[in-house]
């Protein structure tokens, strides 16, 4: 079974439609992540798994079921982080976990343990009883993550989790996540722009443009589905980069280019490498090496946006 | 413990920790107390128990509704502003098990509040009274039975009003139940002083009787409130 299938699902409000023939899987114990620009839908979809609003048509079923009001038990094996932290700013962290325990039914055997441990995760053992209002973003988020977690849910909802965390704080956040996933076989579906946290983190994803999703794979597939190859160009110095980049994407040439310091990512036309190569040698370029690379899954993600749109 | 305790047990202690509107409920307890009770002393001497028993139905009734007024506001209002109702509508509580859970957290300290006038009203009254004056037994059985029911049915029926509509039609109730208030404030005043009825068993048993119908009627009501209508109206 999977923790997420969704078969054909439509939404829209006043007749104006958000998503249009949704479909996915999810399967158990997987990090998904569900990629998509501002508007084009995310929210709306995850609002729908968790059964916040209702599908227009179409099939939606998480561990099996379908989240509606009366099931209260599916509810109690789902953890979610959305936007808000859903704290409240009045009570100290400690009291907020602890509200969110009792309303999960956590035994009270359990309940200070796992707060002790979830506190502790969130850096915030030393502020326990400090009011949450008074918590920066970061900390907010990263107690909101710890909420979301205080009754071991099976599945995962996070929308943005990492937005508002400095670069450390990021990063335990993505190492928890794949943790949760490999070590406690959690499933984890994650609602963000970050590209990076996505490849980082996700062994599959998909990708959402207009309220119809584009692409849906692995992540080593969706890079792999731009079906031109691709080459990486090293330097010999960073000083050659811009007139590299000026002749890749001249007009009569127009390659899709990254530059990352004295490497240039090249997607090819037609053509193979070594023109590509002799083109630069001729024009004065010194190249230290070249191989054959990946694009990145930022690169694929504007590719799909770009077709998207032309598509309309 | 039941779920819906849990709620109330929560929303009670946020209420008595947000000391400004704590002190607010009990300033205008205090305000309609010293300005009200001491009427009596205009009273004819057989008219000085039913003006008192009036003032106690109509004050501890209308103050224990304005607290539940002040109080809903942040309780659902403010949850639904901030989007925390998103999270909490994620919990496996049912909606109608918030809603109840919320209603009873506000209808008790709103009830406290009630009860606080009622002390303070007798108290003042019999500063001014030549002889001690009591609540009659119609008028104890509407403090402990009516009051609380009719706290109740304000409490519902705003919570239902603010899950269900908008912010922009929220602010708009707001305002105009601030205003209604405060009119039948001052149209219960006008009624005290011209000591207009006296309060009896048949009438407090009539207004129990349409509390409970009421109640019944808004817990009824939410039937028609959903996720997806309260998710759709948060912005």
């Amino acid at each position: 079974m999977n923790a997420v299938e969704i078969q054909g699902m439509t939404k829209s409000f006043n007749e104006v439609p958000v998503l249009d023939e949704i479909s996915f899987k999810v399967r158990k114990g997987e990090i998904f992540g569900y990629l998509g620009p501002n508007g084009s839908g995310k929210t709306t979809t995850m609002r729908i798994m968790l059964g916040l609003l209702k599908p227009t048509s179409g099939k939606v079923l998480i561990n099996g079921k379908e989240p509606d009001d009366s099931n209260s038990d599916l509810r109690s094996r789902i953890g979610v982080l959305l936007e808000n932290n859903g704290l409240y700013e009045r009570l100290s962290a400690y009291q907020n976990l602890l509200y969110y325990a009792r309303l999960y039914g956590v035994p009270e055997s359990d309940r200070v343990e796992k707060i002790e441990r979830l506190l502790e995760f969130a850096g915030l053992s030393d502020r326990r009883n400090e009011k949450t209002g008074r918590f920066s973003t970061g900390m907010k988020r990263k107690l909101g993550l710890a909420r979301a977690m205080i009754h071991d849910p099976e599945i995962l909802f996070l929308d943005e989790p990492t937005s508002g965390l400095d670069p450390e704080s990021r990063m335990i956040v993505r190492d928890l996540i794949l943790r949760l996933s490999e070590d406690e076989g959690m499933t984890v579906f994650l609602n963000t722009h970050d590209l990076s946290e996505v490849e980082k983190v996700c062994s599959n994803a998909a990708i959402l443009e207009g309220g119809r999703i584009r692409a849906c794979d692995t992540i080593v597939g969706l890079r792999k589905s731009h079906d031109k190859p691709v080459i990486e160009i090293t330097l010999v110095d960073t000083g050659y980069a811009e007139r590299t980049l000026d002749l890749l994407t001249s007009q009569d040439r127009a390659y899709d280019c990254e530059r990352d310091d004295r490497r240039v990512t090249v997607t090819l036309n037609d053509e193979s490498p070594s023109t590509v190569l002799a083109m630069l040698v001729t024009n004065g370029i010194a190249v230290e090496e070249v191989k054959n690379a990946t694009k990145s899954l930022e690169a694929v993600y504007l590719d799909i946006m770009k077709q998207g749109r032309e598509d309309e | 413990m039941n779920k819906i305790l849990i709620v109330s047990e929560k929303e009670i202690n946020g209420i008595i920790r947000t000391r400004s509107q704590m002190l607010v409920g009990i300033f205008f307890a205090l305000w309609f107390s010293v300005m009200t009770a001491p009427v009596i002393m205009t009273a004819e001497e057989s008219l000085v128990f039913d003006q008192f028993n009036n003032l106690l139905f109509y004050f501890v009734l209308m103050l224990g509704i304005f607290a539940a007024y002040l109080f809903s506001g942040k309780v659902f209002f403010n949850e639904k502003r901030e989007g925390i109702i998103e999270t909490l509508l994620c919990t496996p509580l049912s909606l109608r098990q918030i809603w109840a859970g919320k209603v009873l957290g506000v209808t008790i300290p709103a009830y406290l509040i009630a009860l606080l006038a009622a002390a303070l009203i007798t108290v003042i009254a019999n500063i001014f009274a030549t002889t001690m004056l009591l609540p009659s037994p119609a008028v104890l059985l509407h403090i402990f039975l009516v009051v609380p029911a009719f706290i109740a049915v304000a409490v519902g029926l705003l919570g239902f009003g603010h899950l269900l509509l908008g912010m922009r039609e929220n602010q708009i109730m707001n305002i105009s139940i601030f205003v209604a208030i405060f009119f039948a404030l001052s149209l219960a005043n006008k009624n005290v002083i011209s000591g207009g009825h006296v309060v009896s068993g048949v009438m407090v048993g009539a207004m129990l009787i349409m509390a409970v119908l009421l109640l019944a009627l808004i817990s009824y009501l939410t039937r028609y409130l959903s996720k997806e209508r309260i998710v759709t109206t948060i912005s």
